[in-house]
C-alpha cells in the first residue's frame, strides 16, 4: 500500500469526522429557535435537519471547490503536491479537532472559520507569513463584528414590525393571516436570493442581479399568497390558543428553519469535503490547480456525515434547548431566523466569510433589545465571542503542529 | 451540559414571581380561617393554621431568593431589574404581614378579642383578602402584556392596579373605624393596644398590595 493511498484513507476518515462535527455543532443554528418555540419536536428537528442536510449537501453543494477555502492563503503553497497533500490532511484534522472540542464544550463556533484558521496554519508552515492574504484575514475579523451587528438590527426591526402590525393589535389572529403574505413573501424573497447567490446550484445558473431579483420577487409573491391560502386552510381560529398570532407564525417558522438547514448542508459540506477533494485529486492525478471538481459521491459522503452528526450529537443539544428555553415564542423565533438568513445573504454578497452562528446570536440580541424576551442573558455573548476569535488561531496552531508531525512520517 | 448560545435564554423571572403570587393567594384562605378560629375561642386549629402560613412564608421566601439569585448581570428583560426586585419585595411583604398578624394574635391567644369588636376585625380581614387574591391575576395579565404589548392588555393591568388602590382605601377606612371604636371603649389598655396594633398590621397587608400595584404600574409604563 502506497503512502498516498494511506493518506487518502486518512483523508476520508478525517473528512467524515469533520462532517460529523459540523452536524453536531451546527444543528442548533438551524433548528434551535424552532424547537425552543415549540414549532417542532426534538425528534422532528433531528429528522428534518438530517434529511435536509443530506439533500442540501448532495444536490445543492458545490461541485467545484476552491483548493483553499475563502482564498485565505496564496495558492502557491499548493504547487508542491507533496506539501499540499500533507497540508490538506493536517488542516482537515486540525479543524475537525477544534470543532470537536467546541462541540464537547457545547460552544457555537463557526466551522468555516475553523477550516480557514487551519489553512492559515498550514500556509504559514509551508511558505511563511507572506503566504497569508491579510486582506482576506481582515474580512474574517470584520465578520465577527459586522454579522452580529447587522443581524441585531434586522432582528430588532423585524420584531418591532411584528409587534406594531400584528401582536399588539386587536384580532391579532385575523391580522396575522391577513399580513401573512408579506411575512412569508419577504422571507421567501430572502430565501430565493440566498439560493441564487449563495448556494453553488444557484451560482451555476449564472443569473444577473436584476434577473435574480425579479425571480425572487415573483417567487415571493407566489409563495406569499400560497402561504396565506395554506395557513387559512390549516390554522383554524378555534384550535389556536391565546391571540392566535403565535400559531400562525409557528407554521411560517417551520419553513424558515427548514431553509436554514438546507442552506447549511449546501454551504458547510465544503468545509469537510473541500480538503478531502484536494487529497482525492492529488492522489488520483498528481497535481492540482486553484479549483478542484468535487465528485457527487464525496458530497453525499459529507452530507451523510453531517446527518449522522446531527442524529448522534444533535439530539443532546436539542434536548437541552427543548427543556431549557421556555421564553421563546414563534414571533420571536421567526424574527431571529429571518435576521440570521438575511444577514448571511447580505454579508456573503459583500464577500464576508460569515457564519450562521454569528448571525443567529446577533438576531437573538436584536429581539432582546426590542424587549421581546422575558429574560435573556447578554453576558454570555462575550463568552461566545471569545470563542469566535479563538477559533482561527486555535485551528491554525493545531494545524501547524499536525503538519510538522505528519511531515515526520511522510 | 453547558451551552452558551442556548443559555442566553434563561428561565424567566416572571415564572418565579407568578409562583410567589400563587403562594400568597393560597395563604388568604388559611389567614381568614385562622382569625375566625382565634375569635371563636372554641377552635383548636389556630396553631395548625398559623403553622401553615409560616410554612408558606418560608416557601415564598425561597422563591423570592431564587428569583433574585438567578438574574445575572447583563440580563435583558422587558422591565428594569430593580423594578422587578422592588415589586417582589412588596409582594413578599404582603405575606410577611399576614404572618405577622397571626403572630400578633398568638402572643395573646388566651384572651379573646372583645365581643363588640369581633365583627369589625373580621370585616377588616375580609377587606384585605381581595387585594391578596388580586396579585396573581395582575402578574398573569402583566405577563400577557409583555408577550403581546397590546394596549387593551395594559389597560387590564392598570384596572387591577386601580382596584388595588380602592381596596387599600377601603381597608384604611375600616381600620380607622375599628381603631376609633377601640379607643372609645371602656376596656383595659392592654386590650386596646393589642387590637390597635392588630388592625394596623392587618391594614398593612392592603398597603403592601397597593405598593406592589404601584411597582407594577411602573413596569408596564410605556
Amino acid at each position: 500500500m502506497s503512502a498516498e493511498f494511506l493518506i487518502l484513507i486518512l483523508g476520508f476518515i478525517f473528512g467524515f469526522y469533520m462532517a460529523w462535527n459540523i452536524g453536531a455543532n451546527d444543528v442548533a443554528n438551524s433548528m434551535a429557535s424552532a424547537v425552543g418555540a415549540k414549532a417542532i419536536t426534538i425528534r422532528q428537528a433531528v429528522f428534518i435537519a438530517g434529511i435536509l442536510n443530506i439533500v442540501g449537501a448532495t444536490f445543492i453543494g458545490s461541485h467545484v471547490t476552491n483548493t483553499i477555502r475563502k482564498g485565505i492563503i496564496s495558492t502557491e503553497v499548493m504547487s508542491d503536491p507533496h506539501v499540499a497533500l500533507v497540508g490538506a490532511l493536517a488542516a482537515l484534522l486540525a479543524a475537525a479537532l477544534w470543532v470537536s472540542f467546541a462541540t464537547w464544550r457545547s460552544l457555537p463556533v463557526s466551522t468555516t472559520h475553523s477550516i480557514v484558521g487551519a489553512m492559515i496554519g498550514f500556509g504559514i508552515m509551508a511558505g511563511g507569513f507572506s503566504m497569508i492574504k491579510w486582506a482576506k484575514l481582515g474580512a474574517v475579523v470584520l465578520s465577527w463584528v459586522i454579522s452580529p451587528v447587522f443581524s441585531l438590527v434586522i432582528g430588532f426591526v423585524m420584531f418591532k414590525i411584528i409587534v406594531q402590525v400584528i401582536i399588539s393589535r386587536d384580532a391579532a389572529f385575523e391580522r396575522s393571516i391577513r399580513y401573512s403574505p408579506y411575512f412569508v413573501g419577504v422571507a421567501m424573497f430572502v430565501v430565493a436570493l440566498s439560493f441564487v447567490f449563495k448556494t453553488p446550484l444557484g451560482l451555476t445558473l449564472k443569473l444577473s442581479t436584476p434577473a435574480a431579483l425579479a425571480i425572487a420577487l415573483i417567487l415571493a409573491v407566489i409563495f406569499g399568497f400560497l402561504g396565506k391560502v395554506l395557513l387559512q386552510k390549516f390554522v383554524r381560529k378555534k384550535d389556536v390558543e391565546g391571540s392566535g398570532a403565535e400559531s400562525v407564525f409557528r407554521r411560517i417558522q417551520i419553513g424558515t428553519s427548514c431553509y436554514v438547514a438546507l442552506a447549511q448542508g449546501a454551504n458547510d459540506v465544503a468545509n469537510a469535503i473541500g480538503p478531502l477533494a484536494v487529497i482525492y485529486f492529488l492522489v488520483k492525478t498528481g497535481s492540482i490547480g486553484a479549483k478542484v471538481p468535487v465528485p457527487i459521491f464525496l458530497l453525499l459522503f459529507g452530507g451523510v456525515g453531517i446527518a449522522l452528526g446531527i442524529g448522534m450529537a444533535g439530539r443532546r443539544v436539542m434536548t437541552t434547548i427543548g427543556t431549557k428555553i421556555t421564553t421563546v415564542t414563534n414571533t420571536r423565533g421567526f424574527s431571529v431566523d429571518f435576521a440570521a438568513a438575511t444577514t448571511v445573504l447580505l454579508a456573503s454578497k459583500l464577500g464576508l466569510p460569515v457564519s450562521t452562528t454569528h448571525a443567529a446570536v446577533g438576531g437573538v440580541m436584536g429581539v432582546g433589545l426590542a424587549r421581546g424576551f422575558e429574560a435573556v442573558n447578554f453576558r454570555i455573548i462575550f463568552q461566545i465571542m471569545i470563542y469566535w476569535v479563538l477559533t482561527v488561531p486555535a485551528a491554525a496552531v493545531t494545524s501547524m503542529i499536525l503538519f510538522k508531525i505528519i511531515r515526520i512520517f511522510y | 451540559m453547558r451551552l452558551p448560545f442556548m443559555s442566553m435564554f434563561m428561565t424567566s423571572p416572571f415564572d418565579g414571581i407568578q409562583e410567589h403570587a400563587e403562594v400568597i393567594k393560597d395563604c388568604a384562605w388559611s389567614f381568614q380561617e385562622a382569625v375566625e378560629c382565634h375569635i371563636s375561642l372554641k377552635c383548636v386549629r389556630f396553631d395548625a393554621l398559623r403553622g401553615d402560613i409560616i410554612e408558606m412564608e418560608r416557601e415564598a421566601d425561597a422563591i423570592k431568593r431564587r428569583v433574585r439569585g438567578h438574574l445575572p448581570k447583563g440580563t435583558l428583560m422587558p422591565v428594569d431589574k430593580f423594578q422587578l426586585f422592588r415589586y417582589l419585595r412588596e409582594q413578599d411583604s404582603v405575606l410577611d404581614s399576614v404572618e405577622h398578624a397571626l403572630d400578633w394574635l398568638s402572643v395573646r391567644s388566651e384572651v379573646e378579642i372583645p365581643k363588640e369588636l369581633q365583627q369589625d376585625v373580621l370585616h377588616l380581614v375580609d377587606t384585605v383578602l381581595d387585594p391578596i387574591d388580586e396579585l396573581h391575576v395582575m402578574v398573569q395579565e402583566a405577563r400577557e402584556y409583555f408577550r403581546t404589548f397590546r394596549e387593551e392588555q395594559r389597560v387590564k393591568v392598570k384596572d387591577i392596579i386601580r382596584s388595588l388602590r380602592h381596596q387599600e382605601r377601603e381597608a384604611d377606612r375600616v381600620e380607622h373605624t375599628l381603631k376609633s371604636k377601640v379607643f372609645n371603649m371602656d376596656t383595659d389598655p392592654v386590650t386596646i393596644f393589642h387590637v390597635v396594633r392588630l388592625s394596623e398590621i392587618i391594614g398593612s397587608i392592603a398597603d403592601h398590595a397597593e405598593n406592589a400595584g404601584d411597582m407594577m404600574r411602573a413596569m408596564v409604563a410605556k
